[in-house]
């Protein structure tokens, strides 16, 4: 489609909830109210392996002001988990039933009439454990004897994943040079600003509606449903506005099950709220990785095998861990042509809170091993990093053999570019000692294809309403969590049929209103199968809206009809059509009152395994280092990334900036400090994420493709980026002072002892 | 024991009596269903609860409602002169894009109003000092930084800007 | 977390406030900006009975700046009117930047640089430097008025020379000697604008180009903010020579006993101490020269 057309696709349109959120309108979950409403409170475990010999509810129930208290015993015994299609994976239950497995772990809740009273019935609760040793990390857990977190996987090892191709052996054999290293990456919190919260309510049918802060809110409805032995319709999710996500709001969640079926006992809608020492101490967290990586190369920096083996500390439940597992080997085998590959991940238990999916789902870790270990080739091989990268980079028609075909690719044009706007070539040269610059690079998915939720509708699916004064309703089940998807599914619709913005009411993410179905927001998913979807409908109502033009003018079949300012008319002959109304008007008319409406829907088939499309790109970092106390200051961050057609350029910088404020905490100075299973640091003077001082200057470029499988040629950004600013920065630190980190994050004390000085 | 307080919010007069345990940001949010200030950490270190008293920017969720007898308290409520005119903090963070998930928003635009009420022109160190209590995991700052800085231009008088 | 449930008394004079905490007893606490008690109660930490609350107390938030009788600050006086105190960026310019790079803008908005002390973390941001100006603290109390060397108020994390009904009233800090020069230097792992895994605060006195005091205060790395009396004699009656001063700082270093928290290991911040203090001496000696030279 030639770009001049577009009146709304590529252009800065500010988000449309900007407003609410601006003055303070916008409802989040705990800023819901309800008449007769109750507060609950979780009762967690403060052991992190232990058998539950007896739990003592009796003094808390009788309090005054207590509503209801429940133990795994009050519920159904039903396991969740997101891969329902594989139900050996389900290992959850809403409330420990006879062990606790970690730090935090959900074994009894209260409603009462206020939080204060709420409290104090949880510390009422008497529970008598039989104390378990516990595995605190991966060795430990591996261990000949170790003890067992789940029985259904005696070895600990929950799922393994398995990708190869081409002759491996063959392979390293061929190659002139062989790199092994391990590297070791850390858990880190999705630090979303709203801490989880949710409202359920019991209807006079004893359906339920639950108001919660989630990416997925049809997970949470079938999850839900399946926990409480109802039917799926008889629960109805709506999300609210939601302050982030991350990856940490995709899974049914015990207090959103609690919530629910306290709601249903008690008559009386029940809210949760956590507090941020519970989700730092006990939510999810990305996942911890030891990973053993093996690359060949010729001389000339030709890249011929990779070997990977990588394992995830998983925590005490699978989560989204499966799917890490198995992403990662894919990760691993993107951005470059590797002739054999072969990936073996294993997902280990241990006795800490669940790691689960985290933006990039498994790509940070993965990409910092495989980044870091290409340069490390690239200063051994005596080639700029930049240069062997090019030697190696995907292009468009790339396979990996049985899993996924590249279709667009722009990395190529991302390292020129950056390597053109960083000054990267005199900045490689030139620095002094405590001054250097690196490069990392990622390649993202845009989407799944794997359905391991077994879902039986499609993908994404949108409705869309239009009316006689001009206006269209769009409904989409899709989950605006701030990246904005709401605005750009808007952008979509409207250009699509010459609206404005404001033309279009927007219903989302309302399980009871929105059409079946949509997997939620992750791995960057929404524009291209939301958007997708969005276009199906919108093209089927501008068929039958040019079929009303072409009639009432008697146009000759062969006119094209245009969509533009309001009107639909024939090309070329803008009076002869109508105003968009009068358009509906007549279509209602020849329908004798049936509404204009049209459904659509985005299912990827025949895309492989893992994505309809992939983002690519490459960041240049220039950091100064203190060598007397370690301190690492990011001078800049240079960007150029491939996202497809921009939708939304202002929405795509704002998804790059906060991905590089994340990739610096990531790099630098957030992480669980543990004793144990136990997390030290539970607030944010001491998870220490970046703040507005910290951020770097930024400059990034666009690199212009058109992806075939996108609506109007878009992909994924913002979630791959939050995969190359830690290698970027770990090459820039060994750039600028001879210090190598394969060990996240580079702590001062890590840099001074790298140096001989600590 | 409860304790008899007087109160303006937002231009306001409101009479409790409130618990000397319950913080400013509880009553806000619950007993004057002022829900725009947030609470997102609840120890000091966020700035989502960030609010104006008596012309300084504090945090809602460390100040107990009992020491607002008699004080002056502007909340994100507050902040637009009237329901269809939008205040320029607020103008400006919308058009350049500085919100996203929007939970920092309130308490980010409050800590902005305080440091131009001093400094109508800070620099993007002053800018980004001045909000250094404000964390966000979405933007990354920098539009925040930029709408901060637009912000500040539009509230000056032209006749400084002019200079 | 819901907070333990408290009463509240605003007293309007010192004498109510120290009769109030005499009736309370011990589980009555002072507070002040209640930055720090706050967050203790709700994180369920402190559970007093009652807290006063110091600040409708009139006067007790005066800052005055005076030649002869050095800087007071008073117990409600807020974190951010002492960074931004023109007589004090003037005349105490290290007591200003310590008070404005502690915590957030909304902290310093509340909370006070007695507070600070009074809370008596080993990393309060706003002792080292007090301590090596020689600051005293004043207190009111059921038997009268006293006065104490700061350096000897904090006994352990939290804990104070306070007696029960005390309170501290106001800190401080004599005029600065002629040719003295002062600096605080912290670091944290986030780099700018947080809490403090180290701090060295310092004050030397230079005659021409000796030394003839020298007070080295190091923050965070013993169970109080602590001064190094050997590093401090090393310098004393010397030429502050960048040797000298590595030397110093090195027994500064050897003097203090750190511990591995979330914050930073043992060995880094002993490692830290010598590289702060060298940089606090440095640019202590540097502004005791500038002034010395504007004369």
């Amino acid at each position: 489609m030639p770009m001049e057309t577009k009146t709304l696709i590529g252009k800065d349109v500010p988000r449309t909830d900007g407003r609410a959120k601006a003055t303070g309108q916008a409802i989040y979950a705990d800023d819901i109210k309800l008449p007769g409403m109750l507060y609950g409170k979780l009762l967690r475990s403060p052991l992190p392996h232990a058998r539950i010999l007896s739990i003592d509810t009796r003094r808390a129930a009788a309090m005054p002001g207590v509503r209801c208290v429940i133990t795994g015993q009050d519920i159904p015994r039903v396991t969740y988990g997101n891969w329902r299609l594989f139900p050996g994976t389900q290992d959850e239950y809403a409330l420990a039933m006879d062990k606790v497995r970690f730090i935090g772990d959900e074994v009894a809740a209260v409603a009462a009439v206020d939080r204060e009273t709420a409290q104090a019935a949880i510390e009422q609760i008497y529970v008598e454990y039989e104390e378990l040793p516990g595995v605190f990390d991966v060795d430990a857990s591996l261990a000949t004897g170790a003890p067992v977190v789940h029985d259904t996987s005696p070895t600990n090892i929950s799922i393994d994943r398995k990708i190869a191709y081409g002759d491996i052996e063959a392979g390293f054999a061929a190659s002139d040079y062989v790199r092994e290293d391990t590297f070791t990456v850390h858990a880190v919190s999705h630090a979303y600003m709203e801490p989880c919260a949710c409202v359920a309510q019991s209807d006079l049918d004893g359906r339920i509606t639950l108001w919660t802060s989630t990416q997925t809110p049809y997970i949470v409805q079938c999850l839900l449903a399946s926990t409480m032995n109802m039917r799926e319709n008889d629960i109805r999710v709506i999300k609210p506005a939601v302050g982030g996500g991350f990856g940490g709001k995709m899974e049914l969640r015990p207090w959103e099950f609690c919530a629910a079926f306290m709601a249903r006992k008690t008559g009386r809608p029940v809210k949760f709220t956590l507090t941020r020492e519970e989700e730092l101490a006990f939510g999810r967290r990305r996942h911890p990785m030891t990973i053993h990586s093996k690359v060949g190369f010729k001389n000339d920096g030709t890249l011929v095998a990779k070997d990977l083996h990588i394992y995830l500390d998983g925590g005490a439940y699978n989560a989204m861990g499966p799917t890490a597992t198995f992403l990662s080997g894919n990760f691993g085998a993107m951005l470059y042509r590797y002739p054999s590959y072969r990936y073996l991940g294993e997902h280990v238990y241990t006795n800490k809170p669940p790691a689960s999916a985290m933006r990039g789902f498994g790509a940070p870790q993965t990409l910092f091993a495989a980044e870091t270990q290409m340069n490390i080739a690239a200063e051994e091989l005596g080639i700029d990093p930049i240069q062997i990268r090019l030697k190696n980079a995907m292009v468009s028609g790339d396979e990996l053999p049985g899993v996924a075909t590249i279709s667009s690719c722009g990395f190529v044009e991302s390292l020129k570019e950056v390597r053109r706007i960083s000054g990267w070539s005199r900045k490689r040269k030139n620095l002094k000692t405590g001054r250097g610059v690196g490069i990392g690079c990622y390649s993202f998915i845009s989407g799944g294809v794997f359905n391991w939720f077994n879902t039986q509708y499609p993908f994404s699916a949108a409705e869309v309403r239009a009316f006689d004064d001009g206006t269209v309703h769009l409904l989409s089940m899709a989950s605006d969590i701030g990246q904005g998807s709401d605005t750009v599914l808007k952008q979509i619709l409207a250009e699509t049929l010459g609206l404005k913005m404001e033309d279009i009411r927007l219903t989302a993410a309302d399980t009871a209103m929105t059409p079946q179905a949509d997997l939620g927001t992750w791995g960057s998913r929404v524009t291209l199968m939301a958007g997708n979807a969005v276009l199906d409908a919108a093209n089927k109502i501008k068929e039958r809206l040019a079929g009303a033009v072409s009639a009432r003018y008697n146009l000759n079949v062969i006119f094209d009809i245009e969509f533009a300012d309001g009107r639909v008319y024939a090309a070329g002959k803008p009076d002869r059509g109508m105003t968009f109304g009068e358009a509906v008007a007549f279509v209602q008319k020849t329908q004798r009152g049936e509404p204009l409406v049209a459904r659509g829907s985005y299912t990827p088939r025949g895309k492989g395994l893992v994505s309809p499309a992939f983002s690519f790109g490459a960041q240049v970092a220039e950091v100064t280092v203190d060598t007397d106390t370690g301190q690492i200051q990011v001078e800049k961050m240079w960007t150029a990334h491939d996202c497809g057609t921009v939708l939304n350029p202002m929405a795509v910088e704002g998804q790059l900036e906060g991905s590089v404020q994340m990739g610096l905490g990531y790099a630098l100075s957030e992480q669980f400090v543990m004793d144990g299973g136990k997390t030290l640091n539970t607030t944010f003077l001491d998870y220490k994420m970046p703040n507005a001082a910290d951020m770097p200057p930024g400059e990034s470029v666009c690199i212009d493709t058109f992806e075939p499988e996108g609506p109007m040629g878009a992909k994924e950004a913002g979630e791959g980026l939050a995969s190359p600013t830690a290698p970027a920065i770990a090459e820039a630190v060994f750039h600028a002072t001879g210090y190598r980190c394969k060990d996240l994050p580079i702590t001062p004390e890590k840099v001074l002892k790298g140096l001989g000085k600590l | 024991m409860k304790h008899d307080i007087s109160l303006t919010v937002n231009g306001d007069t409101y009479t409790l009596a409130v618990e000397a345990w319950r913080t400013l940001n509880e009553v806000l949010r619950e007993d004057l269903n002022l829900t725009g200030t947030k609470l997102g950490c609840g120890s000091g270190d966020c700035g989502a609860c960030t609010v104006i008293v008596d012309g300084k920017s504090v945090s809602s969720c460390l100040t107990l409602a009992v020491e607002m007898d008699g004080r002056r308290i502007l909340t994100v409520e507050g902040l637009a002169p009237s329901g269809e005119t939008l205040h320029p903090i607020q103008e400006a963070f919308i058009e350049k894009g500085a919100i996203q998930c929007g939970f920092c928003t309130p308490g980010m635009e409050l800590s902005a109003l305080h440091l131009l009420k001093t400094n109508p022109l800070p620099s993007d160190t002053q800018i980004r000092s001045a909000i250094s209590g404000n964390l966000c995991r979405c933007t990354g700052y920098n539009k925040i930084v930029d709408a901060i800085a637009e912000a500040g231009r539009r509230m000056d008088p032209p006749s400084k800007t002019g200079r | 977390m819901p907070a333990a449930q408290f009463d509240y008394i605003a007293p309007t004079t010192v004498d109510e406030a120290v009769a109030a905490l005499v009736n309370g007893g011990k589980d009555t606490r002072v507070m002040a900006g209640g930055t720090d008690l706050i967050v203790k109660i709700r994180h369920r930490m402190l559970f007093p009975t009652c807290i006063v609350n110091l600040k409708r107390i009139a006067g007790l938030d005066a800052i005055s700046v005076d030649k002869k009788n050095g800087l007071t600050i008073g117990a409600t006086a807020l974190l951010a009117d002492v960074a931004a105190n023109k007589g004090i960026r003037r005349h105490y310019p290290t007591v200003a930047e310590a008070a404005g790079a502690t915590a957030n803008v909304q902290v310093r908005n509340m909370g006070t640089v007695v507070g600070n002390l009074c809370n008596a973390s080993p990393s309060a941001d706003n002792a080292p430097t007090l301590m090596a100006m020689g600051a005293t603290v004043d207190i009111a109390g059921p038997s009268g008025g006293r006065s104490m060397p700061l350096d000897q108020f904090f006994q352990g994390p939290g804990v104070t020379a306070l007696e029960t009904g005390e309170i501290v009233i106001a800190v401080r800090v004599p005029p600065p000697p002629a040719g003295s020069g002062t600096a605080y230097h912290s670091l944290s792992q986030r780099g700018k604008l947080d809490c403090s895994a180290v701090g060295v605060g310092t004050m030397i006195v230079l005659n021409d180009d000796q030394c003839t005091d020298a007070r080295i205060i190091v923050g965070a790395c013993a169970p109080v903010p602590m001064r190094t009396r050997a590093a401090e004699k090393m310098l004393i009656g010397k030429r502050m020579t960048d040797t000298l001063i590595r030397q110093a700082a090195q027994t500064a270093s050897e003097e203090t006993s750190p511990i591995t928290d979330v914050r930073a290991s043992a060995s880094y911040r002993w490692k830290m101490v010598a590289v702060l203090a060298i940089r606090a001496l440095t640019d202590a000696r540097q502004m005791a020269l500038r002034k010395s030279t504007s004369k």
